[in-house]
């Protein structure tokens, strides 16, 4: 029972910390994005599209479309975020607006351009695009571990892309000059401006950073949840991913807990209805679970929280 | 080429340069250039568009269809969209009452199904007579609202806990915690749905005799349009409204002047709740009979829409929640007569959000070219 709370609560904690991750790429570089459950969206959209075109070309045993899914999900979730870059940086708009008018056309577009796409190009009238269901791997050795050997057990092949891109993406945040540049923007672009530093340039590029992390998101929750895209994609976890990176106050490792937490309750209310017996009814009781803890938890924290001195703010050269 | 330019340019600043009219032109131009793209999507899937447009209206009863089944007529049409509009008209102006206070109610679906839900269980499944029953759902459901949406405004005050965040975590908990006791007490088996509440209950009157024509007549809508006054009215006379305006445009300076910007900020969010609330009256115990458990209605997001779209100006929102109502109500309509997925109705909405987003812009871009236009007049002059 331990070993599967860890195991589903991982496999759903990672796509969320790394969406997560994209959004404090946006916050830190100064751009509010609620867009991220959008962002997740489209990107997933564009991702199953490929693979199930894919699928029919190749054999059924072959891993290509899984990968292919997940790099194209990354590209589809940073063009649509450009989308929300062009609103809030060039056009200047309300960034909060453009990210709920970005989530509401995302979910419209997608689940219109689904049935389209089945119709024509598949000649089936359907709303979800079926994905293979993914392997899992388990590390032999490791795995056997008491307990803490659940982390290397049936593991997604995603979640070791995830954290191979979270190191990339700490390093680059925390180690690089870009990653210094989006910081500045976020606390001082005024400053940032005075160094000769294009300020719109490097928000642009954060928010699609934040796409394309989604994006690989939104791929990672189609194949672990269902092995389906439909609708149902759009349940919130964008939102969930912005609770965790404010919760864990705009830093990743910090947003990583959050991520965890989440997870884990999740998977543990979920095992707890079932070990205990309970009428299925009891599992929409427990859902409320990971809500209630992060409104609990966010009364506790919210107070220290320091968001970016510049969020939300639209950057105007004139100002100081 | 820049010949066509320019007069491309002195077009768009003649139609759209009045500042005084830009609160009405620019979102019309939105909604013109989301109807065109919208139109542009019909003929690319071989459909025409005029006829779609017509089917939305029919639908709506605003158009003459070919031909109607017994006792139905497009009276009755008109009438199930009114009743479908009311929920549409509160669920804005609860958008807009936040947003004036710089407040994003993004919750008004979760605060619709809590007001709901407790007005179900306790008059809707009740034997009070109609009218006892009628007036306590619509007490009952400002209330619920008003404590959830004042919950959110409190989080934010005391706790400086993000609106957007506490408002989408208590949406989720609405959700699950009504499918819960739906489940388990008041589903009906067959629908899978909560038990149908009792007509005394109900805000909308079931198949009352018009004539030769049947139709649904719903109460709410009177109450609606009262209340949108009596918003636009507090805006603009009161000093409550000025103290709410002032909040959202900065809190600081209004801090500074001695406005009380915690209790103002939980009030609008109180305020905003209820009418979310009422949203709720109007649609679960009004346009519909029973609720969906783990379904949140498509309202309270389309209402942001509605909103922006308005200005979030009272009378605004009337016009631009019938425009939306449209959409919605006449796109089944539309995919049953045209053979076109009912979607692209949500569609056409999200692109009509887009380019609203876009107004500040819009606006920008007018007075740039309306500038250069005027210089270059006096240089000609000039010279």
């Amino acid at each position: 029972m331990l070993d599967k709370i860890i195991i589903d609560g991982l496999s759903f904690a990672l796509p969320l910390f790394v969406m997560a991750i994209g959004g404090i790429y946006s916050e830190r570089s100064g751009i509010t994005n609620l867009a991220l459950e959008g962002l997740q969206g489209a990107g997933a959209f564009v991702g199953a599209l490929v693979a199930t075109f894919l699928m029919m070309a190749l054999p059924s045993e072959s891993q290509i479309p899984y990968y292919a899914a997940m790099f194209t999900a990354m590209i589809g979730g940073m063009l649509y975020a450009m989308l929300h870059a062009v609103l809030c940086v060039n056009f200047k708009a309300n960034q909060v607006i453009s990210g709920v008018v970005i989530n509401i056309l995302a979910m419209a577009l997608t689940v219109f351009l689904t049935k389209v796409v089945n119709r024509i190009a598949f000649g089936a009238a359907s709303d979800k695009f079926l994905l293979n269901v993914s392997s899992r791997w388990t590390i032999p050795g490791l795995s056997s571990i008491p307990i803490v050997g659940a982390v290397f057990k049936d593991i997604y092949p995603f979640e070791v892309i995830i954290v191979l891109v979270a190191i990339i993406a700490w390093y680059v945040l925390y180690r690089t000059r870009y990653g210094m540049h989006v910081r500045a923007c976020g606390d001082n672009p005024q400053a940032v401006d005075a160094a000769g530093i294009d300020v719109a340039k490097i928000r642009f590029s954060a928010v699609m950073i934040s796409g394309a992390l989604s994006g690989l998101a939104g791929m990672c929750f189609a194949y672990s949840i269902s092995a389906k895209y439909a609708s149902t994609i759009y349940v919130g976890y964008g939102y969930l991913s912005i609770a965790a990176l404010i919760f864990g106050s705009w830093k990743i490792l910090p947003t990583l807990g959050a991520c965890l937490l989440f997870g884990f309750a999740k998977s543990a209310g979920h095992q707890i209805v079932q070990v205990l017996e309970m009428p299925s009814s009891y599992s929409d009781l427990v859902m409320v679970f990971p809500y209630v803890l992060t409104l609990l938890l966010l009364i506790f924290f919210s107070k220290h929280n320091a968001a970016p001195k510049a969020l939300g703010e639209i950057y105007d050269k004139g100002k100081r | 080429m820049k010949q066509k330019n320019n007069s491309i340019a002195k077009f768009f600043v003649k139609m759209l340069g009045n500042e005084k009219y830009q609160f009405i032109t620019i979102p019309v131009f939105s909604i013109i250039v989301s109807l065109l793209v919208g139109a542009i999507v019909i003929l690319l899937l071989g459909k025409n568009p005029v006829e779609a447009y017509g089917n939305l209206l029919q639908g709506s009863g605003l158009l003459m269809k070919e031909k109607y089944a017994g006792g139905k007529g497009m009276l009755t049409d008109f009438l199930s969209f009114v009743d479908y509009w009311t929920p549409m008209i509160f669920a804005a102006l609860a958008v807009a009452v936040a947003l004036k206070a710089g407040l994003f109610n993004i919750g008004v679906s979760g605060q619709m199904l809590a007001a709901g839900f407790i007005a179900s269980v306790t008059v809707g499944y009740s034997t009070l007579a109609a009218p006892i029953a009628k007036p306590l759902v619509i007490i009952i459901c400002f209330v619920v609202g008003s404590l959830v949406g004042g919950l959110i405004g409190f989080l934010k005050h005391k706790f400086n806990i993000n609106e957007v965040v506490s408002s989408i975590m208590l949406n989720y908990i609405v959700q699950y915690v009504t499918a819960f006791f739906i489940y388990t007490k008041y589903v009906d088996p067959v629908s899978r749905q909560s038990k149908n509440i009792a007509d005394a209950a109900r805000l909308t009157l079931k198949n009352v005799e018009i004539g030769a024509l049947k139709g649904d007549i719903p109460l709410g809508i009177i109450l609606a349009v009262i209340v949108a006054f009596i918003i636009k009215y507090v805006f603009d006379k009161t000093t409550f409204g000025y103290e709410i305006k002032a909040i959202g445009f900065n809190t600081n300076a209004s801090k500074y002047a001695g406005i009380n910007v915690g209790k103002n900020m939980v009030i609008a969010m109180m305020i905003s709740g209820g009418l979310a609330g009422l949203a709720g009256a109007t649609y679960y115990l009004g346009y519909f009979c029973s609720m969906q458990p783990k379904v949140l209605a498509a309202t309270g997001y389309d209402a942001i829409a509605v909103s922006l779209l308005g200005n979030s100006n009272p009378m605004g929102i009337l016009a631009s929640s019938f425009l939306i109502n449209i959409i919605n109500k006449g796109s089944t309509y539309m995919s049953s007569k045209a053979g076109l997925d009912a979607e692209i109705a949500s569609v056409i909405t999200g692109l009509i959000l887009l380019f609203s987003a876009c107004g500040a812009y819009i606006q920008y871009l007018v007075k740039k070219n309306k500038d250069k236009i005027e210089e270059n007049k006096k240089a000609k002059g000039e010279a």
